[in-house]
């Protein structure tokens, strides 16, 4: 070791050579060639470095391509040992175990109720569940979301991004739910689809993010009134591959308010995205909105990529090679979704309990059900209301149980059936086979179904009963 | 070099001899581009604060090396992905690290965009002219003539021209530093490293966005030798792809964004949470109108208005511990063009948010009195502008009572055309007793708390709202 100031010589291990010769090119002093005979343990030839002629220039260890190819020799090693294990294996990574930083929950002091829109609400919503960084492209009727979000977010020293695109949009959110952050989204139906990419990407790497729909008339450009389209893409179309993301349809601004807040609460516990439809007319519509008595301060969970050194050796990653790897993170995932169906099928019902004509709807719709079903009872008529909260996980147990005392069953929805789809597929799945009678109102393309014509069609189903 | 693994663990479980070499091609130039990044890296001293994001294409396992922190992106969505990660994490080093499909094809909107956003994020750019992972296909950097599995016969005009992305880029306002280097001789090599470590500098010092182009050989797919290779990129992509430094702006370090703040009081102040508690006015319920529910609509054209009453009616319920909702309804035009609210006051909760029968129609105009006058209920309200219709339409059921009151006169006369909509609210108020009068100037009040100017003037504009209805003895 006298000799610690001189150039070390390049070393090489055959077996780490792939025979690529860009080393030769690169000696000009001619000291590199290849070996004669190809190396058994990797089917390369290799290359032989004459030490003797070399100068030490180091320029053919800047042209070899692997990490571990040509390198310099190392000053302490015994030149003779080739046992790789010993010369440059075995360094455990100094990176630390992550470790939880829980969230903090904060007092709120008690205020007067606001008067605001949903999609402000839902806004609230975000930022009182310690979402502090929101990205997203506009889009009616959702965009008074993210205009709040670029007014207030400043003030918070948090970040709102409009993005170029709902693709890039996604991926903003792919980045930073990934850092283990709250994110979060506002669109409405076509950006939704266009954000499906990502959400898939999200549902494999297992990264947390709100996406608050606020579902308008389609296929295409269609329009911009509400309506339901985006069931089914939620249920059962995110993207590509086994996906499923719990799916939350409040029906007032205070919901859009107390279901976001969930909904952060959802994607972190699961690790999975988590959608919020609401329909146009919800969005837009303002109501009573009462704060809750807390809010969050968000910590970092242990799988995040923060870039700092406790969350070095984390990777956000969606690919498994190997199908039996693949396989395995699907088994993973079905499980994932599996106890999100047993712990977070959520709905409420009003005037359930003895009903005969159960009306099943969701969002707006199931407001003007609700007025209707009050209608019925004044004129006598047993009907009750089951209002969905989740729709995926559809909560089919409590569905069931309301079945047994239900003559007909009622969906009222904007949309060309893709709730009853639910519905029926949910029932299906469960073993229920006898089903009551099922119809439905519904209107689409913008339209949403009115209480005078679910009490119509309430009393006209009566009408032929009685016959 | 510590910043790459010591095993490839997530190679093949690190097994054998795939532990320690990558999965790249021989002479493949993204092994090169990998050596210069770590170094980079490691002589930054930055490798506990760098998210490496990989792409999809060859290097999509660019994570099995770097012990860094890693993000695998979807084909085209890096630099979105990095944004996401630098502006959540301002402190963080974010590299970004893309092919040509990946960064000049699929991704050029996210390319582009994060660009020009200039937020400091290193972006290094692996230019082969070709794609590799999906076996040899054209890309829109592909050389004129250069036979691809999608362009067997030479790409032609038809397919369009190369692309050159670090001319594109340093064209764009965000960057500051953007070159573009070869990989094919020792000098260049030198140039390279230099490169790609100034662009993670220019990122560690906050100074901005920066985009290394590296030429870079794919024997596999050019069907050459490494050293062709080398020669195939030096004589034929330089012409096209010229080195050199494209843009190196002078900028001082700026990038600096605060921790978020989770102080209770700024959040309530920031959404504007009040403490304190409103006086109430009303005795009970307005049931003489209805006794649970009234549903309300006022119709006009966007500047009426309409949607600052149903809002103020709204809040005025809500402050006297009813539940009330507001649905806007607009034309697609910007201004002017129909602008209807709905509007429901409920003794506890609003069931249905709609108003296709109100109660009470306040309209603005004579297309709106014509269309929703009609489907006022048995014995509803209807107040409408005088000043603006001029002749109450037929089909109003006989029950119901019709009050016109000019708005807009009184409100020119009072200076401000802008206040009809608060006469409309004194004479809804006179016409129907909906609220005490206080309930809805505690509303008008509340609205204008940052204008208090403006309170005197519309405070009039009630009273004579009222005044011109009780005028008419209705
Ligand atoms: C959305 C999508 N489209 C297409 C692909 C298929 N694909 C994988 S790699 C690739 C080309 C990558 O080429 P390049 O970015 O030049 O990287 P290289 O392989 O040359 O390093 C394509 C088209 C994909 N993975 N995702
Ligand atoms: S160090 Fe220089 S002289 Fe020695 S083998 Fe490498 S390139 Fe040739
Ligand atoms: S450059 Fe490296 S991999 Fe290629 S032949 Fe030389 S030593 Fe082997
Ligand atoms: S296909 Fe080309 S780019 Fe991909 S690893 Fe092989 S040589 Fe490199």
């Amino acid at each position: 070791m006298a000799q610690l100031k001189e150039r070390p010589k390049p070393f090489l291990l055959p077996d780490y050579c792939k025979g690529c010769g860009r080393c030769i090119s690169a000696c000009a002093k001619g000291c590199i060639t290849f070996d004669k005979e190809i190396d058994a343990a990797t089917g390369y030839v290799p290359v032989v470095i004459d030490l003797e002629a070399c100068n030490a220039c180091g320029l053919c260890m800047d042209a070899c391509p692997e990490p571990y190819g040509l390198r310099e020799t190392p000053a302490d090693v015994d030149f003779e040992l080739q046992d790789p294990a010993k010369l440059f294996g075995g360094k455990k990574s100094t990176a630390p175990t992550p470790v939880d930083i829980p969230n903090q929950r904060i007092p709120l002091p008690k205020s007067e109720p606001l008067v605001i829109k949903g999609n402000y609400a839902s806004a609230i919503g975000a930022l009182l569940a310690g979402c502090r960084h929101v990205f997203g492209y506009p889009i009616t009727p959702s965009t008074e979301g993210a205009e709040l979000m670029a007014k207030l977010l400043p003030k918070l020293d948090g970040t709102f991004l409009q993005a170029v695109s709902e693709v890039a949009t996604v991926n903003h959110m792919y980045g930073s739910g990934g850092a283990g952050y709250p994110c979060m989204t506002f669109t409405s139906s076509p950006g939704f689809s266009l954000m499906l990419e990502g959400v898939s990407y999200m549902v494999g790497a297992e990264i947390p993010g709100v996406f608050v729909n606020v579902m308008r008339g389609g296929p295409g450009l269609g329009n911009i009134a509400p309506e339901q389209s985006d069931v089914k893409l939620a249920c059962r179309g995110l993207g590509h591959g086994n996906t499923h993301a719990i799916t939350l349809m409040p029906s007032t601004p205070q919901e859009m308010l107390d279901l976001t807040m969930l909904a952060f609460e959802l994607t972190f516990k699961y690790r999975n995205p988590v959608v919020i439809l609401g329909d146009g007319y919800l969005g837009q519509m303002t109501g009573k909105v009462t704060l809750p008595d807390f809010m969050i301060k968000p910590g970092i969970p242990t799988w995040a990529v923060n870039g700092d050194a406790m969350h070095r050796g984390n990777l956000i990653s969606s690919i498994y090679l190997s199908e039996q790897d693949l396989e395995a993170h699907n088994v993973y995932l079905n499980d994932k979704y599996r106890r999100m169906i047993e712990a977070e099928s959520r709905c409420e019902t009003f005037m359930a309990d003895d009903a005969e004509i159960l009306i099943i709807a969701a969002n707006t719709p199931a407001r003007a059900s609700k007025g209707a079903v009050q209608d019925l009872r004044q004129k006598g008529i047993k009907a009750g209301l089951f209002r969905p909260i989740t729709v995926w996980p559809f909560p089919v147990k409590q569905l069931a149980k309301e079945l047994a005392h239900v003559k007909q069953v009622v969906v009222v929805e904007a949309s060309n059936g893709q709730l009853e789809d639910e519905v029926r597929l949910a029932l299906s799945n469960h073993g229920v086979t006898q089903l009551p009678a099922f119809s439905h109102v519904r209107h689409f393309g913008g339209m949403l179904p009115q209480q005078t014509e679910v009490l119509a069609h309430i009393q006209a189903l009566l009408a032929k009963e009685a016959k | 070099m510590s910043v790459f693994y010591d095993k490839f663990n997530r190679h093949a479980e690190g097994a054998g001899l795939k532990g320690n070499s990558t999965h790249y091609c021989p002479g493949c130039g993204h092994g090169l581009a990998h050596k210069y990044l770590a170094e980079a890296i490691e002589e930054l001293g930055i490798q506990d604060s760098t998210v490496l994001v990989s792409p999809v294409g060859c290097s999509v396992f660019a994570y099995y090396y770097f012990d860094v922190g890693n993000t695998q992106a979807a084909h085209g969505r890096a630099p979105a992905v990095a944004l996401g990660h630098k502006l959540s994490n301002p402190e963080a080093t974010v590299i970004s690290y893309q092919g040509d499909g990946d960064l000049a094809s699929i991704g050029l909107a996210e390319t582009v965009s994060a660009a020009q956003l200039g937020a400091p994020i290193t972006v290094i750019f692996i230019n082969n002219a070709i794609y590799g992972m999906t076996g040899g296909q054209m890309a829109p950097t592909t050389l004129m003539g250069q036979q691809t599995a999608t362009s067997p016969d030479g790409r032609s005009m038809f397919n369009g021209q190369p692309m050159r992305m670090a001319e594109l880029i340093a064209g764009l306002e965000g960057p500051v530093y953007v070159d573009r280097v070869a990989l094919f001789d020792a000098k260049n090599r030198r140039l390279a490293k230099k490169a790609i470590k100034k662009a993670v500098q220019m990122q560690v010092e906050g100074r901005g966005y920066a985009f290394v182009e590296v030429l870079a050989e794919c024997p596999t797919h050019l069907r050459m030798e490494p050293a062709d290779a080398e020669k195939w990129v030096k004589e034929n992509m330089t012409p096209i792809f010229p080195l050199g430094v494209k843009k190196d702006l002078t900028v001082e370090p700026w990038w600096k964004r605060p921790a978020p703040d989770f102080e209770p009081a700024h959040m309530l102040k920031a959404v504007g949470a009040s403490q304190e508690a409103t006086n109430r006015h009303a005795e009970a319920f307005p049931t003489h109108i209805n006794p649970l529910d009234i549903s309300l609509k006022l119709a006009g054209s966007g500047g009426d208005g309409a949607q600052t009453a149903a809002m103020l009616i709204a809040r005025a319920a809500i402050n006297e511990g009813f539940d009330a909702t507001h649905i806007p309804s607009y034309g697609p035009e910007s201004r002017g063009g129909t602008s209807y609210a709905d509007v429901h006051v409920a003794k506890d909760e609003v069931l249905n948010p709609a108003s296709p029968h109100p109660d009470i129609l306040i309209a603005f105009n004579a297309p709106s009195l014509a269309k929703f006058g009609p489907t006022v209920v048995k014995g509803g309200t209807i107040v409408y502008d005088s000043s603006i219709v001029k002749e109450v339409p037929a089909g109003i059921d006989p029950s119901v009572k019709v009050v016109g009151v000019p708005f807009t006169e009184i409100a020119v006369d009072l200076g401000k055309a802008v206040v009809k909509n608060i006469v409309a609210l004194g004479a809804l108020q006179a016409a129907t007793q909906l609220f005490p009068k206080d309930t809805l100037l505690a509303a008008v009040r509340q609205a204008l708390k940052d204008k208090c100017a403006l309170i005197p003037l519309n405070e009039e504009a009630f009273a004579w709202g009222v005044k011109a209805v009780e005028a008419l003895g209705k």
